[in-house]
């Protein structure tokens, strides 16, 4: 990864415009550049282009105007098979990934395009598997496994790979608690190794907790490119976009009315501000009829 | 309006030597909203499955114990139920929006489930177009399917399922795959019919934030069996189930036995506890409360 020092411009998309062939126009003049190390959530409503945005930066799609650059490169210019070496990709659908009938061969298969064999490749194909806790399934045809488990599948797929870029569609829909976790914990091992790491989620509490960086779509167009603190204050634009709080930060932000804070807002650091102050007595200054609209778009 | 039994219910698919569920022993009434919660791998989907016949009539296995259907004509195990029999009173969805729609246009998706149980065609219309109205999709009647957000296409499912005017809709994980719009449609539309309808909600989630203030009792599960249940402010009480089992405790609620470690507020199984919040609204409430010494 030494190609892509921390900082150095990876994904660009200039003026880009997407057309489908049905004439909706899912993107229109959409400009980003996504640096080196960055960990980005692209985030909107069903719809919004968030999907026809990332698939310009693996090359499935091509710009109907305007620039993509993957590392510098026009993706016009370069096949989707070479830019795999770069960007990896896990769909919303686990489904319309999934072709092997074996699990083994299924998280292999990109690691041989890239001219592995024999115990790298078996190693690579193990901690991937291990890394998401399928291990114990190596031998078996993804069909029989759940449809959480296949989502991970997918995920220990662009494990292997170990490319620059990943990008993940939904990494946490299907999971459980504990499974959103776990995948989170690995994103983010990765993201501190160097890699660079795009979700598209509608799980706040995820952009809230892991991204330094929001891009916010809406009907093609980007509406914000901000942080996930400048987000959660736009009222107006969560509705626009169709997006919520976290609760806790929608908690944060009812107790602000009452004069607590917490620096790092957790139900603890909450808790702990609201009793340290009860502990100095009853307050005169809160207001019995709080500025609620303000708060609750 | 039928009441469901489970009675010792368990069950293991072929060729495994563990049970899938364990013993089950629920009630749920005619008309109550019950949202069951827990990790992979906890029962979840096979309960449901238990409850909506697809276990024993599609899905073979092992079953022991006995879910039924109890009406004031008696009361039928739904294993000898006929299928067709029982989907007049069970109604299901599930979690992948793509995967059960089957026709180009959403009336015929709703006609389709009308045609499959023999419906006098000059019922239907009128059929379609209430079981639309009360999804709060009337306007997409004549909108192709494949153009949908999930949002709306789960409610076309929900739809498609209340069209045959059951008195049971059971989910599961409804909400996976949509955005916090659809989310809320969804759970918005269960929480109506439930309201206004009566309709008896059973429904499989993760999102255990958004559910409590909606269900009338929460059930927690794993590894087959069910750990905890009850209306919602009482099972949120024990915080250290949900840690053990790994599911996340709502933030209105942690914030709530954060306090209480804090010193804030007495134990929350002493007499003079406040009832513990679902909501933001009502965790900023309590702490407004507290703050002012009321």
């Amino acid at each position: 990864m030494d190609v892509f020092p921390a900082g150095h411009p990876l994904l660009q998309a200039q003026q880009l415009k997407h057309t489908f062939r049905t004439g909706r126009c899912a993107l229109q003049s959409v400009n980003v550049t996504i640096h080196a190390g960055e960990m980005v959530a692209i985030i909107g409503r069903n719809g919004a282009g968030k999907t026809t945005l990332t698939k310009h930066f693996n090359g499935l799609l091509k710009p109907t105007a305007g620039t993509v650059l993957v590392g510098g490169q026009d993706t016009r210019r370069v096949s989707v098979a070479q830019l795999a070496r770069t960007v990896s990709y896990v769909f919303q659908n686990p489904d319309h990934q999934i072709f092997h009938g074996r699990l083994f061969d299924e998280v292999a298969f990109g690691p041989r395009n890239l001219g592995l064999s024999g115990k790298e490749l078996d190693q690579r194909v193990a901690s991937a598997l291990d890394a998401v806790n399928l291990a114990a399934y190596v031998d078996r045809d993804p069909a029989e496994l759940s449809r959480g488990q296949r989502k991970r599948a997918t995920i220990a797929s662009v494990l292997a790979m170990k490319t620059p870029v990943l990008i993940l569609d939904e990494p946490t829909s299907g999971q459980d608690y504990q499974e959103s976790r776990q995948i989170m914990a690995i994103l983010q091992q990765l993201h501190q190794q160097g890699h660079t790491i795009l979700l598209i989620t509608h799980d706040m509490e995820l952009v809230q907790e892991q991204a330094q960086r929001v891009l916010v779509l809406g009907d093609g167009q980007l509406l914000l490119d901000g942080s996930p603190d400048e987000l959660f204050r736009q009222a107006s634009l969560l509705q626009i976009a169709g997006l919520r709080r976290p609760p806790i930060i929608d908690l944060q932000h009812r107790l602000e009315e009452l004069g607590l804070t917490a620096s790092v807002p957790t139900a603890e650091s909450l808790a702990a501000a609201l009793a340290s102050r009860i502990q100095q007595g009853p307050s005169v200054h809160v207001d019995p009829t709080p500025g609620r609209n303000a708060a609750c778009p | 309006m039928p009441k469901i039994t489970i009675d010792n219910l368990s069950f293991a698919y072929p060729d495994t030597s563990t049970e899938a569920l364990k013993e089950i022993q629920l009630t749920i009434e005619p008309g109550e909203f019950v949202a069951i919660t827990g990790a992979t791998g906890a029962g979840k989907s096979t309960l449901l499955r238990c409850i909506n016949g697809i276990i024993p009539h599609f899905q073979p296995g092992t079953l022991q114990g006995a879910v039924y259907l109890e009406t004031s004509a008696g009361r039928s195990a739904v294993g000898r139920v006929s299928t067709p029999h029982l989907a007049r009173y069970i109604g299901s969805v599930f979690d992948d929006p793509e995967g059960q729609i089957v026709s180009p246009i959403v009336e015929e998706e709703i006609a389709f489930a009308l045609e499959n149980t023999g419906v006098d065609p000059t019922q239907m219309d009128e059929r379609i177009q209430h079981a639309l109205d009360d999804c709060g999709i009337a306007h997409l009647r004549q909108h192709p399917t494949n153009r949908l957000s999930g949002g709306q296409k789960q409610r076309v499912a929900i739809a498609a399922a209340l069209a045959l005017a059951p008195s049971i809709l059971i989910l599961d994980e409804p909400t996976s795959e949509l955005d916090p719009d659809g989310t809320e449609a969804v759970l918005h539309v269960l929480s109506e019919l439930h309201r206004q309808r009566g309709i008896t909600v059973i429904i499989v989630e993760q999102k255990i934030n958004l559910l409590a203030p909606l269900c009338d009792r929460l059930v927690l599960m794993d590894q087959g069996r069910i750990v905890l249940e009850g209306p919602p402010r009482q099972v949120l009480r024990q915080a250290d189930v949900f840690t053990q089992l790994g599911i996340e405790l709502p933030v209105p609620a942690r914030l709530m036995h954060a306090l209480v470690k804090e010193g804030a507020l007495p134990p929350l199984d002493s007499p003079g506890a406040p009832p513990v919040p679902l909501t933001v609204d009502e965790a900023y409430t309590l702490s407004q409360a507290l703050l002012t010494g009321s």
